[in-house]
């Protein structure tokens, strides 16, 4: 309960100083409508207009009693309200990270077990050195071999996507696949590697070994001494990544003209369209802080031994 | 298959420090090599495969794509060096500055360091890199300060270790003061045990310089970087996917090999 009025606090903050801070930027919705043709005076009547020569506190007052009604505000630049803009595009990075996770996640954990039980193995070592490989090469990279070779040399999945941002969910799917294994491929590689130490890590315990010489057999002795033993490390990171597949797909919606959030936050950046920028930064921060609030408590339903200290 | 199977690229050291020779080579000489230029265009080649004339064909401007990759790390190298440079500086000094201090400094410094650690990197690099420009020394900068947080933390904790070593009491009993213990016991050897960790961070700051450039906000074009190359390329990958496999190897060569020599597992 601490933990939540907390990150309340800090997202208050984090919002005033987000706020105050791209307001500093040079310039604002109007510049970012009119461009290099705005003259001063259309400048100053677009500003009067949307009631931009305000002051910043009474600009932040307006903007924060807005936010708490549930209105994200207006973007200027777009002619449109940021609600509409940005919800069918969350949809569509959600659906994203969703297939992404289904299919990373339960792979990871399997995998990361057997190469945890099983080290010597040969194709053990092999996948080792791919999970380092894909750990260390940025996603665009990821993404342009994956586009090279599974859509180009192998077409099994179209390439760039060409689809409005409130496509239906028919045809989003075809297009969700290549960002979707792009960001499979590297959690994938960050969970595998932590259930593999973790499994590693819960083998030298003495009570693993006290079930080996009381005779456990192998598949009793994984489901029950290893896999729960294993798992807490394992579900923080889970958690900690699946934020990330919401807030840190940039680049891989970017590299496949994904129309998600990333795609959109790379655009307004590009547009100068603060009015939308700022609302994405929140929804950043937010998914960080409930996720990393999720991860401990997560943590603590699956590690018996944290529940005593429960405020 | 098998042998290939078999061995391990990321443990034999020979290899690791082949590639970083090669790529040390590559980036200091690149200007001296009697390369043809590297924006020079030729209308009458565009898009061409491997010849003599161009080793590794042209792109869709007719530019030499041989050329351009050989002078395509230096952009990120040198934005990497700089930052690396300015993070390993302040995070080093913030980090053993707050172990060594203790109390409410180190309480204050702490938070601070969380509260970087929390920032989202990539979108505010965006939006200094759009709204200030893509100059090289603003995002030098830039990179530098937010890629200081974790460095500081590793220090912290390095420095904390080192504190119950029995020659900092020394120093501290022969009456050392803290800035003099700092400079002359602690900074001398956290640096050792920090390598491992600025090592990696260059190769984060590397990536994510490439990564700006690949979304457009990062080297301007028509400098030759990696990430731009393969971001102007990829429209042009089924008429000739050397333009960005190229480049991808040697962004992936570089960064596996820094990577490959830090990491002792």
């Amino acid at each position: 309960m601490r933990r939540v009025v907390f990150s309340l606090a800090t997202f208050i903050a984090l919002a005033v100083v987000s706020f105050v801070g791209v307001d500093a930027l040079p310039g604002d919705g109007c510049t970012a409508l009119l461009g290099r043709f705005g003259t001063n005076a259309k400048i100053d009547a677009c500003r009067q207009e949307n009631n931009l020569n305000d002051s910043v506190v009474v600009r932040l007052k307006d903007w924060s009693g807005d936010l708490v009604r549930g209105d994200l505000g207006y973007s200027i630049k777009r002619d449109e309200q940021v609600s509409e803009i940005i919800i069918p595009r969350l949809r569509n990075t959600a659906v994203m990270a969703a297939v992404a996770a289904l299919i990373a996640f339960p792979s990871a954990i399997v995998v990361g077990l057997l190469l945890g039980r099983y080290p010597r193995k040969r194709i053990s070592k092999a996948v080792n050195q791919f999970s380092v490989i894909a750990m260390t090469l940025p996603e665009f990279v990821i993404a342009t071999v994956l586009w090279l070779v599974l859509s180009i040399w192998i077409p099994i999945f179209p390439g760039v996507s060409v689809m409005p941002s409130n496509a239906s969910l028919l045809q989003l799917l075809p297009n969700v696949w290549l960002p979707a294994l792009t960001l499979a491929v590297v959690i994938f590689a960050h969970s595998m590697r932590t259930m593999r130490a973790s499994v590693t890590n819960v083998q030298n315990m003495p009570f693993v070994e006290s079930a080996r010489l009381r005779g456990t057999n192998e598949r009793k002795m994984i489901s029950r001494h290893i896999v729960p033993a294993a798992l807490p490390p394992v579900v923080n990171v889970v958690a900690l990544d699946g934020a990330w597949l919401l807030t840190g797909t940039f680049v891989t919606e970017a590299a496949f003209n994904f129309q998600g959030l990333g795609r959109l936050a790379i655009d307004a950046i590009s547009d100068r369209d603060t009015a939308l920028i700022l609302p994405i930064i929140l929804f950043g921060l937010a998914v960080y802080l409930v996720s990393s609030i999720l991860a401990d408590s997560l943590v603590r339903v699956f590690d018996p031994r944290l529940r005593s200290n429960n405020r | 298959m098998k042998t290939l199977l078999r061995f391990n690229f990321l443990k034999n050291r020979a290899l690791i420090f082949s590639v970083l020779g090669f790529h040390a080579f590559v980036a200091l000489l690149a200007p001296y090599l009697r390369l043809s230029s590297t924006d020079s265009q030729d209308s009458a080649a565009l898009l061409q495969g491997p010849s003599l004339n161009h080793w590794l064909g042209t792109d869709s401007l007719g530019r030499d794509v041989f050329s351009r990759l050989l002078h395509g790390g230096r952009p990120s190298l040198v934005i990497a060096f700089a930052a690396t440079a300015i993070s390993c500086l302040i995070g080093i000094v913030i980090g053993s500055l707050a172990a060594l201090a203790g109390g409410w400094i180190d309480e204050a410094l702490s938070r601070v360091i969380d509260f970087m650690l929390a920032l989202p990197t990539l979108i505010l690099l965006l939006l200094i890199s759009s709204f200030f420009g893509q100059d090289p020394l603003i995002l030098s900068v830039a990179l530098g300060l937010m890629y200081a947080s974790p460095i500081a933390r590793v220090a912290r904790s390095a420095t904390q270790t080192l504190l119950a070593r029995d020659f900092i009491r020394v120093a501290r009993l022969q009456g050392g003061s803290r800035i003099s213990i700092l400079f002359g016991e602690v900074l001398p050897n956290v640096w050792r045990v920090m390598f491992t960790e600025v090592a990696m961070q260059f190769t984060w700051i590397l990536l994510a310089f490439s990564s700006l450039s690949f979304l457009g906000l990062g080297a301007s074009p028509p400098t030759p970087e990696w990430g731009l190359m393969i971001a102007e390329s990829r429209s042009y990958m089924t008429l000739n996917p050397l333009l960005v496999i190229a480049p991808i190897m040697m962004l992936a060569s570089l960064v596996l090999a820094i990577q490959a020599l830090v990491d002792h597992e």
